[in-house]
């Protein structure tokens, strides 16, 4: 007897809401990257307690999944900021307009 | 309320508010350390809900590699504070309001939809089982996933490598200055660095 | 009807002397242009052979009763049904063997007077057109067959007056036909639509017969008539569309011999008989056309008075001779607005050919010059030339004179003494202008005569261009002889009821013959005797003189009206229409779209954080609909 399951995913909601506001409000590429790491975590902390709610290990898995996503799009994310840094000295994301 | 259940609390108001505290630092060592901390209650809270080897992963892959490559990228480039507001008006006020928004409807709907109550029994699926599972179940995406590392690891090698002198590649010559915040000293430092 | 052999032979007839001259025209514009001497045996060959069916023809149908059609469907739809083919009656037996008779001439004719033009083998080539749309025309069995081969004799018309385009004169000239004769073809278009549309039937038979008329209001019969009219208004160049003609000069001469004197001026004329029976069933159009027959042919007279350019003065001659055809049919002689089409497509092309012997031998147009240097001299042209006159001027016996007296013994039929009386003034004015030039022609002053080279040996005709002016003056001279078979031949073909002239005493004969003289014994005076200042009476009235050389300002009113409705009104409406309307309502919904894009794009900065945002916003909505 943990919790309810509900309680859990308020929990991973306020984290996800709270990485959807470190994404959006945060004026720095890599806070961005962050915040959509955090919302891969509460993503993840549901997979597996839905998982244990339901007794089924698919949520498990999909956990692996998300953790091997994360790592790759932190990888090119990354790189891709390092890269855009490089070329304008800078991390605001106000500076990459050119599709304007 | 059980032993279980105090944990649970405990650990989700931690995490709660590690990332809190993270996700408002100007200084982005800062937030990352922070955000470390959440991760490895993260880690305790999948161990509560019994998936030890995700608990894990989650500290070696998440708070180890991909904080510590944050770190690395944070530290090897040395941003100045830009002096601005943390928050910007224009995107905190309706980030907020949507946040709130998006909270409330969850919360009621979490609330509000039967059988979401029950409380979780403790349960635990060894490293032995889930393996056994995944790779019984879900061997072609295991397959996809590591192409996909692959694919990134390549990606994130050219595009590391692209753009610096003496490194021979079709990428194309030093890119014209962009209009707006061109930074002529970041680009000589990128070029000396080397 | 077809089936018999007699009628099979008809057939091929037809089709041989319609077909020849196309494929002639095509072979000769396509492949043979680069032989001048192939294309003209070939042109002539197959003018040769519409010739000899025309005869033919007119040989195996001497004693025909009913009209002979072959059609076939051209147009047909459920209540839309037009036919195509051929129709053959007396009249038109009479017109292709004039046409093709003439065509036979003046391309044989042609052979002198073109030879070396670079431009030989297309002339032969658009002659055949010509020769083809004719006796199309001459033959069509449907009311909208014939307007094809009405516009492509135009397109011929309008080819060979800017024959030689290299002259600016000559390219506006063929323009100038060309629109003024669509001016009229437009209206015949619009009234051949309305024809059809009220009766369901454009075969000129059935128009013929008046059955389908039967039922139709007398102002819309009347309305259709003039509508139509107008088409030949602008082919017979008649009032106002007259001025037309006179330009068409600045073709080759034998252009001008065939085209725009003997047959396809004529085609109005042949039009206007050929529904004859539909146009009499309106009488307010009938004396409209009296009086546009009648209002052309003093016009063009008067201006035949006072021009120096011997073909100009053929030209104004044709018209105010078009002009008594007209009047003729309008007075309702038919037969007499026939005869006199068939004598005066031979008396004209004479003239006409023989004018051209002169210009092509002295290079001038001029009447004066020409006679200083000496073209009497020539034989041949100037006796069938007077031969010519004398007919064109009514002189007895020559066809001329009785074409004249039919539409005079027409003319006196009507209540009215009016037309009689402008008739006659036409004969005389007619004799008049065309003496003065025949005596300017004769008789050069003395003074200007010494000027000239007199050393030269009289010039000499070549055969070619001899040949046809001997064959049409022989003809000139003896046609009249066959009035009373001719009118045999067309009256019995006649639908019963049809006025056809009244018979009258014999003065108005005799006062046309008397005032014919006057106006010879006047040109005699005034030209001919020795002594004579060789000045018309009206060149002693400067008013009246250029009021008659300037066309009775025609053709300055056309400019002005041109500029004022074209140019200043329409045309400016059009240029406001454009430029406020049209481009205004363009550039207003091109800068709207920009206006509209320059403030939506303020919501597109690029910043991937108000995406971000956005993309939350949507979610968030999203879960609240499906929630709620």
């Amino acid at each position: 007897m943990i919790a309810p399951f509900s309680h859990v995913l308020i929990v991973a909601g306020i984290l996800f809401a709270l990485g959807a506001f470190c994404a959006v409000v945060r004026r720095n590429l890599i806070m961005i990257v962050l915040g959509i790491e955090i919302m891969l975590n509460a993503a993840s902390i549901v997979f597996v307690a839905a998982s244990l709610h339901l007794n089924n290990l698919d949520g498990q898995s999909f956990v692996l999944f998300i953790l091997a996503v994360a790592a790759t799009e932190v990888s090119v994310g990354l790189a891709i900021i390092v890269y855009a840094f490089r070329r304008t000295g800078s991390f605001d994301p106000r500076n990459f307009n050119l599709l304007r | 309320m059980t032993l279980y259940g105090i944990f649970f609390y405990l650990i989700s108001a931690v995490v709660i508010a590690a990332t809190a505290v993270a996700v408002t630092r100007e200084n982005l060592l800062h937030a990352v350390v922070y955000l470390i901390i959440s991760f490895f209650g993260t880690a305790m809270l999948f161990y509560l809900f019994g998936a030890p080897l995700l608990a894990a992963l989650e500290v070696i892959i998440y708070a180890g590699a991909i904080m510590v490559l944050f770190l690395f990228v944070v530290m090897m480039i040395s941003s100045r504070p830009s002096g601005e507001a943390l928050f910007p008006p224009r995107q905190f006020l309706p980030a907020v309001f949507f946040c709130l928004l998006y909270l409330l409807v969850a919360a009621a709907m979490a609330v509000q939809t039967p059988g979401l109550n029950a409380p979780l029994q403790t349960l635990t699926a060894s490293p032995r089982l889930f393996a056994t599972y995944v790779f019984k179940y879900h061997w072609f995406s295991i397959e996809v996933i590591s192409m996909l590392l692959l694919v990134a690891a390549i990606g994130a090698l050219n595009l590391g490598t692209a753009g610096r002198p003496g490194v021979k590649k079709d990428v194309p010559e030093q890119p014209e200055k962009p209009p707006t915040g061109s930074n002529p000293g970041a680009q000589v430092s990128g070029r000396t660095e080397d | 009807m077809p089936g018999s052999p007699s009628h099979t032979l008809d057939l091929a007839a037809m089709i041989a002397a319609t077909m020849l001259p196309l494929a002639s025209c095509l072979v000769i514009l396509i492949a043979a242009r680069s032989r001048p001497r192939l294309c003209a045996a070939l042109s002539i060959g197959s003018a040769t052979i519409a010739l000899v069916c025309s005869i033919a023809l007119m040989a195996l149908n001497s004693k025909m009763g009913a009209p002979i059609q072959f059609t076939t469907d051209f147009i047909a739809s459920s209540g839309l049904n037009i036919g195509f083919g051929f129709l053959l009656d007396r009249l038109n037996l009479l017109m292709i063997v004039v046409v093709s008779s003439i065509c036979f001439l003046v391309q044989v004719y042609s052979l002198g007077y073109m030879a070396g033009d670079s431009g030989f083998s297309r002339y032969y080539g658009f002659m055949s057109l010509f020769t083809w749309a004719m006796m199309s025309l001459s033959l069509s069995a449907s009311l909208l067959q014939l307007y094809f081969f009405w516009e492509l004799v135009g397109l011929s018309s309008y080819l060979l007056i800017g024959f030689w385009y290299e002259k600016f004169s000559a390219t506006q000239a063929g323009k100038k036909a060309f629109i003024m004769t669509r001016a009229g073809d437009t209206a015949f278009f619009i009234g051949i639509l309305v024809l059809f549309l009220h009766t369901g039937d454009l075969s000129i038979a059935n128009l013929g017969s008046r059955a389908p008329l039967a039922h139709l209001s007398p102002s819309f019969l009347t309305l259709c008539a003039l509508l139509i009219f107008g088409g030949i208004v602008g082919k017979s160049a008649q009032f106002p569309l007259l001025t037309w003609l006179p330009d068409a000069m600045e073709g080759p001469t034998p252009v001008s011999a065939l085209l725009h004197s003997a047959t396809m001026v004529a085609a109005g004329v042949y039009l206007f008989a050929r529904l004859f029976p539909f146009f009499s069933l309106s009488a307010v159009a009938m004396s409209v056309f009296l009086a546009i027959g009648t209002i052309s042919m003093l016009l063009a007279s008067t201006m035949a008075m006072v021009s120096r350019d011997i073909k100009k003065v053929w030209a104004y001659s044709t018209i105010s001779q078009l002009g008594f055809m007209i009047m003729a049919l309008a007075a309702g002689g038919y037969f007499a607005g026939i005869f006199h089409l068939t004598t005066h497509a031979g008396f004209k092309a004479l003239l006409f050919l023989c004018s051209g012997v002169f210009i092509h031998h002295f290079e001038t147009n001029d009447v004066y010059e020409l006679s200083r240097r000496g073209a009497r001299r020539m034989l041949i042209p100037m006796v069938s030339m007077v031969l010519g006159a004398a007919a064109l001027s009514g002189i007895p016996p020559l066809s001329g004179y009785f074409s004249k007296e039919a539409v005079m013994g027409s003319l006196a039929g009507l209540a009215d003494p009016v037309w009689l009386a402008a008739g006659l003034t036409g004969v005389f004015l007619t004799a008049y202008y065309t003496f003065r030039l025949i005596f300017i022609l004769l008789f050069p002053r003395k003074s200007e005569v010494s000027s000239a080279p007199s050393h030269e040996s009289a010039p000499h005709t070549a055969p070619a261009m001899a040949l046809p002016l001997i064959i049409l003056a022989t003809v000139t001279a003896v046609l009249g002889f066959f009035e009373t078979p001719l009118k045999h031949f067309l009256e019995n073909g006649m639908i019963p009821g049809i006025v056809t002239g009244v018979r009258v005493g014999a003065w108005p004969h005799m006062a046309a013959l008397a005032l014919a003289l006057a106006g010879v014994a006047l040109a005699w005076t005034e030209f001919g005797r020795k002594g004579a200042e060789q000045i018309g009476f009206i060149d002693r009235i400067p008013v009246l003189y250029r009021l008659f050389s300037e066309r009775w300002y025609i053709d300055r009113f056309y400019a002005l009206l041109v500029d004022l409705v074209v140019d200043r009104g329409l045309s400016r409406l059009c240029n406001l229409n454009d430029r406020k309307v049209i481009d205004g309502g363009i550039e207003g919904v091109c800068g709207a779209t920009v206006e509209s894009g320059k403030v939506t794009a303020v919501l597109q900065t690029g910043m991937v954080q108000y995406r971000l945002i956005v993309i939350f916003a949507v979610l968030a909505l999203l879960s609240l609909y499906y929630y709620y």
